[in-house]
């Protein structure tokens, strides 16, 4: 297939935040270095390539852009400083833009402003929503499903949960449209068994446990302690993110099997509790490790910071801080005057974070696992 | 000395070991052991490194001890050291003609490593043949020849007028000679050229200034060289003058400089699109760029808003130019740039094979690309194709080998064909001169390191862009070697020449003109001597290649240091080995 060579699609990247290739001459020293870039594979050479000249269908139909995490080594390695890490962080920010039908994700990551107001308002209103509804309480102990009923917190949760999944269904049919038109694989077809063997290979071995990122990205070389290693702290975030969402969950399974009232005041070694309070300081440290290496531009991949970036890490730390404070203000032997409006803006958080899932940053849990089950597919 | 009978001759023989190179293969015991008897040696022995220090003062006490008046060494090449031991020669009073070399390393120990019983009776034949010839040497004085203090150029392009203005400086005469009206050649018609952004035309026009300041140059414009006759050192040069009438001009010059330059390649039609409106030659575009000053890149009247460099049309082709003209890269990047300083909007796309901007260039095909221009690497086997776009202007289509082959259609307003140098077409002083061509039809040196300028004619020098596709730079420097290497001739009024000559006997030559035809120098003349018509040959003309010997019915012609009598002494000795 001719492409028509197109130069607006250089600087559309560069409203997401791509740095200059221009001076990049294709010398592939960043595909050579990258530990992730193996078996024919040639990124991140081959996007830049596609950025170069246009070939757009070419860049969204590439899986290739998932498998990096971002560890920046090309960079460090580029003999003309054209910084290949940004590009491909800006490429996936691309990628997630043209997947999203409602241009709502285009937005957000290339206007600060919009993004402000945008995600303000949505937490202002879904704060002002719950407190049109709240009831009265007394003052002596903090009892949040006293104040929002646990029936609207819990509606509106699934309310988001459906809005979110609808529209992450549609950004991963589109992706996966494009996927499908891309290079055949050539390899022998797809039976059960090489199926099973990749989607266990992407969800499991290297989206929940990290493997690869663990082992083959250059923290395995790096000189700080494990709890210090990029990976680690990824690792930390990702998983107190869902540990937090399985207490949630759970804490609503109890309720539905009347085990447990939503709200019933519980010591803090119940299990459901534990398991949010492990969960949430796993999110709080991974957080705020990432946001001070962001501020200082301590680490080579935290040199650029742009809106998507922000907007995600000031949500999830907000969300995990917030609920944090709640849980001491829990225990405290009279109700604080600020535990209820810090309530509202702790669930609005958390809510606008899980509605946005597939319009920003937080994007790449759905489309990873999904582009590396693809190549793994691929072989 | 060495005026002893050949009978009587007293010679010296060293067979060397050089450190193990020869003596690993060939036992030089025995080649001295077999040797030693000949008729006329006295001194026979093997040495360590003949060439060392010691070595040397080894020789010369022998020489002093023995009277001798015969020095052979079986060693190296004469290449490498012929000069060396005929200076033992000189230094011990001997006529350095009376040295000779056996080569018993390259012809013996390097090529028979896998026979040393046959390399060492290969060398005991080889010495004995040289100790043969050494028999019959005679002592020859080299030949002094006085040089006419004037040069002639030919080519009043960059690197002519620099070599005029540099032999000026240094006091010789100077004729400059220059085909077209004006001077200059191809950077005066240049604006800005690489590597620092000098305009051509004022560099020209500076240099052309600083050619009137000097009498001691006479330039000839819309002038030709028509005749060149005599020797090294002394040529007679005819140049017709196209002036109203045409007239020639006869000079006497004692050394002539060709910077006559090169042509453009010209595409046939039809090869990337040429012929096609819209599709110009660098040359055509760098004269588009210099006259975009102030107005903008038009061609036709029309703004350029894109355009497609396509490089190495008409080189490195398998079928056609195979050689690199290497500037048109750098060319080529510069252009781009100045396009960008023009109108930084314009879409510039480099359709390239491999990109050789050498040394600092690199700095401009970075520039080029920070600049937004794009290079696309096609493969060797597939060429982009030209062809009109469905939009009106022209849509080249390419295989990008770095997106992995895939195939792109570029649409813009112009094409730029990069095309290289080629050989000037001037095949009348091609003949006029006798200068070999090299197999690409430029102009060859003797040593592309070591002679760079000099030619295989003596005196005749090249520089430029004749002998091989150069930068204005490249070609200034040449230029002011060829100056350096003319004055090196010039200055002293004499130059002195190897003796190693042809030489013809007047008695027995009968004039059938068969040397004349064989000479590849034009070193043989007819001669009337006592009423017969007979050849001689100038001794500064001839360069001993032998040619016209074996040509000879009568046997008339005879090569110093290798006469007929010393060959088959050789190959007498050579077979005396053999046959045993």
């Amino acid at each position: 297939m001719t492409t028509r060579v197109d130069r607006n699609l250089y600087p559309e990247l560069q409203r997401y935040g791509a740095t200059d290739i221009s001076a990049c001459f294709n010398c592939g020293v960043c595909t050579a270095i990258c530990p992730l870039s193996v078996d024919g594979a040639s990124f991140p050479r081959r996007m830049s390539r596609y950025a170069q000249l246009g070939m757009r269908e070419k860049l969204l139909s590439s899986p290739e852009l998932w498998s990096c995490y971002g560890c920046s080594e090309c960079t460090d390695s580029c003999p003309t400083q054209a910084d290949p890490a940004s590009f491909m962080a800006a490429a996936r920010r691309y990628a997630v833009a043209s997947y999203d039908r409602t241009h709502l994700a285009q937005y957000l990551a290339t206007s600060k402003v919009f993004a402000l107001v945008f995600v303000t308002a949505l937490v202002g209103l879904l704060s002002a929503f719950m407190y049109s509804v709240h009831k009265p309480v007394d003052g002596s102990r903090l009892a949040f499903f006293d104040f929002v009923p646990s029936d609207v917190v819990h509606n509106m949760g699934i309310a988001v949960m459906a809005i979110m999944g609808l529209a992450a269904l549609i950004g991963l049919l589109e992706m996966v449209r494009r996927v499908l038109r891309g290079p055949a694989t050539g390899a022998a077809k797809a039976t059960v068994r090489k199926t099973v063997d990749a989607a266990w290979d992407a969800v499991a071995v290297e989206s929940l446990a990290q493997t690869r990122f663990r082992r083959d990205c250059a923290d395995a070389t790096e000189s700080r302690p494990w709890y210090l290693r990029r990976w680690f702290i990824h690792f930390a975030t990702m998983w107190g993110f869902l540990g937090l969402l399985a207490a949630t969950m759970l804490d609503y399974g109890l309720e539905l099997l009347g085990l447990k009232a939503t709200g019933t005041p519980v010591p803090i070694w119940y299990p459901v509790r534990l398991l949010g309070t492990l969960a949430g300081a796993a999110l709080i440290y991974g957080t705020t490790v990432l946001i001070v290496r962001r501020l200082r531009r301590s680490d080579r991949s935290s040199l650029h910071s742009t809106t998507s970036d922000w907007t995600f890490l000031s949500m999830l730390w907000i969300a995990g801080a917030t609920g944090f404070i709640l849980e001491l203000g829990l225990y405290l032997p009279s109700a604080p005057s600020w535990g209820y409006p810090m309530f509202l803006v702790h669930v609005a958080v958390a809510m606008a974070l899980v509605l946005l899932v597939p319009f920003g940053k937080f994007a790449h849990v759905l489309y990873r696992p999904v582009a590396l089950f693809a190549i793994r597919l691929r072989g | 000395m060495s005026k002893r009978p050949a009978g009587e001759r007293r010679l010296g023989v060293y067979v060397c070991h050089c450190g193990g190179n020869i003596s690993d293969y060939v036992d030089v015991q025995a080649v001295v052991d077999a040797v030693k008897d000949e008729p006329g040696v006295v001194v026979a022995r093997h040495t360590i490194f003949a060439c060392s220090d010691a070595g040397q003062q080894e020789m010369e006490e022998d020489i002093a001890a023995n009277d001798l008046d015969g020095l052979v060494v079986a060693s190296c090449s004469p290449k490498l050291h012929v000069v060396t031991f005929r200076g033992v020669a000189k230094r011990s009073g001997m006529n350095p003609y009376d040295y000779n070399q056996a080569n018993i390393r390259e012809q013996c120990s390097w090529t028979h490593t896998d026979d040393p019983a046959g390399a060492t009776s290969k060398a005991i034949g080889l010495v004995r043949g040289v100790i043969a010839r050494t028999r019959l040497s005679e002592a020859l004085e080299p030949l002094v020849v006085e040089t006419t203090q004037k040069a002639l150029i030919i080519g009043g392009g960059v690197a002519g007028l620099r070599a005029a203005i540099g032999l000026a400086d240094i006091g010789l005469g100077v004729f400059l000679v220059e085909r077209e009206s004006e001077l200059g050649g191809w950077v005066g018609r240049f604006g800005p050229i690489y590597p620092h952004e000098r305009d051509g035309r004022e560099l020209i026009s500076g240099l052309i200034a600083e050619v009137k300041k000097r009498p001691a140059i006479k330039v000839f414009t819309g002038a030709e060289v028509v005749s060149k006759t005599g020797s090294f050192g002394n040529y007679a040069v005819g140049i017709r003058v196209s002036n109203d009438p045409p007239q020639t001009i006869q000079i006497e010059v004692g050394s002539i400089i060709v910077a006559t330059g090169f042509d453009s390649y010209r595409p046939a039609d039809g090869e990337f699109g040429s012929g096609m409106d819209g599709v110009v030659t660098l040359p055509e575009f760098k004269e588009l760029i210099d006259a975009a000053a102030g107005a903008g890149l038009r061609y036709n009247g029309k703004p350029v808003r894109s355009l497609a460099y396509i490089y190495c049309v008409g080189s490195r082709q398998t079928d056609g130019n195979e050689y690199c003209s290497r500037f048109c890269c750098t060319a080529t990047a510069h252009a781009s740039i100045r396009v960008a300083q023009l109108d930084p909007k314009v879409r510039q796309y480099h359709l390239y094979r491999d990109i050789r901007t050498y040394g600092t260039f690199e700095l401009l095909y970075t520039q080029a690309r920070k600049d937004g221009a794009i290079y696309v690497k096609f493969p060797d086997n597939a060429p982009p194709v030209v062809a009109a776009d469905k939009s009106g202007g022209l849509a080249v289509t390419v295989r990008d080998l770095l997106s992995g082959d895939e195939e792109l259609e570029i649409p813009v307003d112009l094409v730029v064909q990069v095309t290289g140098m080629v050989p000037r077409a001037n095949t009348d002083l091609v003949g006029l001169l006798k200068l070999p061509l090299g197999k690409d039809g430029f102009f060859n040196e003797i040593h592309p390191k070591l002679r760079p300028v000099e030619t295989m004619v003596d005196g005749v020098l090249i520089a430029g862009a004749c002998q091989g596709p150069k930068s204005s730079a490249e070609s200034v420097a040449s230029g002011l070697a060829a100056v350096t290497q003319s004055a090196s001739v010039l200055k002293k009024g004499s130059a002195e020449l190897d003796p190693l000559v042809a030489t013809v006997d007047p008695d027995a030559c009968t004039w059938c003109g068969k040397c004349l035809d064989a000479c590849p120098y034009g070193a043989i003349e007819q001669l009337s001597l006592n009423g017969r018509e007979v050849a001689t040959i100038s001794e500064a003309g001839c360069k001993g290649c032998g040619g016209c010997v074996p040509v000879c019915p009568e046997n008339a012609i005879d090569l110093r240091g290798y006469t007929d009598a010393q060959i088959t002494a050789m190959i007498d000795g050579l077979l005396q080995e053999a046959i045993a």
